[in-house]
């Protein structure tokens, strides 16, 4: 057998003996370890979809010119033709009052019933104006001169202000990658010490018979890495039961929000978690190791 | 393989516990120290370990310097030492085997010859039946056997023991003494410390050094005296 693949074996069991001599705290902080990434999840889970959101609605970019209902549809016409001519106007396409309301009746979907309540069609016919949205300024200037139009509805308020949520998660995002990063490397490094003192006999035979502090400690970093590993699963586990929540019962309530694929937010943020609580494993194991080194 | 100029040791309390110690010991001498409890005896043996640094002196392991900024050598230099202490430190909760094994994972040993020799050694020891009992089971003389074919099993250039035959009957401290003199034969040095100089009266070859109140007096017998 290989050298390697022989030490390793005793490394894995001797982290399982590590794990073992304080099995009641470990599991306590593989807990504490879990809900803590859970929480990193939730905010990255906002943060993807509101970026998604976004992408779509910026990719959607389209402006509803609502003209003045006393023009022929010949005006109507010229009118479309102007609007066309506007740098940044990708094309024009007229809604009719009916479509409008077949429009609403598909979003709302089971709720459509709601527009019964109305005797007559409630909606207005309007000019579609779909554009490149980084124009929208001047386009906007440009129909606010033309004449025959009553209102514009554009969704730059929408992009704003999800532009600004975006950027609240983000801020919030690192915040919480900070202090998760800080909470999991304190929590993994205590119990480190803790197993340190716990075996520090056997350590300090072993130091006595010449052995390197890499083959006393790997077994310790093993049961960071196994402790922060399973606090990810736990991590993930949850994330999942709370997409599969989230999509089956609130986010159909809402079918007008463009929301991602539940797989396309699940994976990324699932190996993102898997990884991190890893790499944290490893980090706060080195600094239980480091800092019983230094105090020895 | 040991040299000592002008060495002493004083700890921290201020107990000195040697003085002006000068030695020199060749590759393959076997070394009895004799002395009564507190004399020294293992304050040199932690010196020759790098447990504890000279406070005065230079002490050279192997050509190994032995002061505190060398620490990393000094580890890597305790790797070809198979060291015997006398309250055992074998790893609890371990088997026999498993003690001995562990104390030759991190060296240059293949996992074949890991296993070789530590079956070697055990039977040496005359402990081969108890390979798979918890050393937390064994008996003082086994526990201390064990202790001894974990360091031969090393099979290193310097064996320090320290008070192998302390507590145990008269056959079981001559079959110990035993095992560690026939380690001469394999070119091994051989330290150890004893207060029962009745094991080694007879003892024609080695040199003999008594420590008194931390200071030394060598008498070499044998071969050695002619060297």
């Amino acid at each position: 057998m290989n050298k390697r693949a022989y030490n390793l074996a005793y490394f894995l069991k001797e982290s399982k003996t590590l794990f073992k001599i304080d099995f009641l705290s470990n599991i306590f902080s593989i807990i504490s370890i879990g809900l803590i990434l859970f929480i990193l999840s939730l905010v990255l889970l906002g943060w993807r979809v509101s970026s998604y959101v976004i992408q779509i609605v910026e990719r959607e970019g389209e402006i509803n010119v609502y003209y003045d209902l006393s023009l022929q549809e010949k005006d109507i016409n010229y009118l479309m033709e102007d609007i066309e001519k506007i740098e940044g106007v990708s094309s024009t396409s007229l809604v009719s009052q009916d479509e409008a309301y077949n429009r609403m009746a598909e979003i709302l979907g089971k709720e459509a019933g709601i527009l019964e309540l109305f005797d007559e069609n409630p909606f207005t016919p309007f000019i579609e104006v779909k554009i490149h949205i980084e124009e929208v300024d001047s386009i906007l200037d440009e129909l606010e001169s033309m004449l025959g139009i009553d209102y514009i509805r554009d969704n730059k308020n929408i992009i704003d202000r999800l532009q600004n949520i975006l950027i609240i998660l983000k801020v919030l995002g690192v915040l919480a990658l900070v202090a998760i990063g800080v909470s999991t490397l304190i929590v993994v490094s205590h119990i480190i010490r803790q197993g340190i003192y716990n075996n520090r006999d056997q350590i300090n035979t072993l130091e006595l018979l010449g052995a390197p502090d890499i083959f006393i400690g790997f077994p310790f970093i093993l049961e960071g890495v196994f402790l922060t590993l399973l606090g990810g699963v736990i991590a993930f586990i949850l994330l999942k039961l709370v997409l599969g929540l989230g999509y089956s019962k609130f986010f159909t309530a809402l079918p007008f929000l463009p929301l991602p694929a539940e797989e396309s937010l699940l994976i990324p943020i699932g190996i993102f978690i898997l990884l991190l609580s890893g790499l944290l494993g490893i980090i706060g194991s080195l600094f239980g190791l480091a800092k019983d080194n230094e105090k020895a | 393989m040991i040299v000592a100029k002008d060495v002493s040791l004083t700890y921290q309390d201020g107990t000195q516990a040697l003085k002006d110690v000068n030695l020199r010991i060749k590759a393959g001498e076997i070394i009895y120290i004799t002395g009564p409890s507190g004399s020294g005896k293992t304050s040199l043996l932690k010196l020759i370990l790098g447990m504890e640094y000279p406070t005065e002196g230079h002490l050279r392991v192997m050509g190994q310097s032995m002061v505190k900024d060398e620490e990393d050598n000094i580890r890597k230099l305790r790797r070809k030492i198979g060291p015997v202490f006398q309250e055992f430190k074998l790893i609890r909760g371990r088997t026999a085997f498993e003690n001995i094994v562990l104390g030759m994972r991190f060296l240059d040993f293949t996992p074949k010859e890991i296993i070789e020799n530590s079956y070697m050694a055990l039977e040496r020891v005359g402990l081969k039946h108890k390979r798979d009992s918890l050393v937390d089971k064994l008996s003082w003389g086994e526990s201390q056997r064990v202790a001894i074919a974990r360091a031969i099993a090393r099979k290193p250039s310097l064996i320090l023991a320290d008070e192998p035959t302390g507590n145990l009957d008269l056959d079981n401290a001559l079959n110990i003494m035993d095992i560690l003199t026939s380690l001469r034969d394999e070119n091994t040095t051989v330290i150890i410390t004893t207060h029962a100089t009745h094991l080694i009266e007879d003892k024609e070859e080695g040199t003999f050094i008594r420590i008194q109140e931390g200071r030394l007096k060598m008498e070499r017998r044998g071969v050695e005296a002619y060297e």
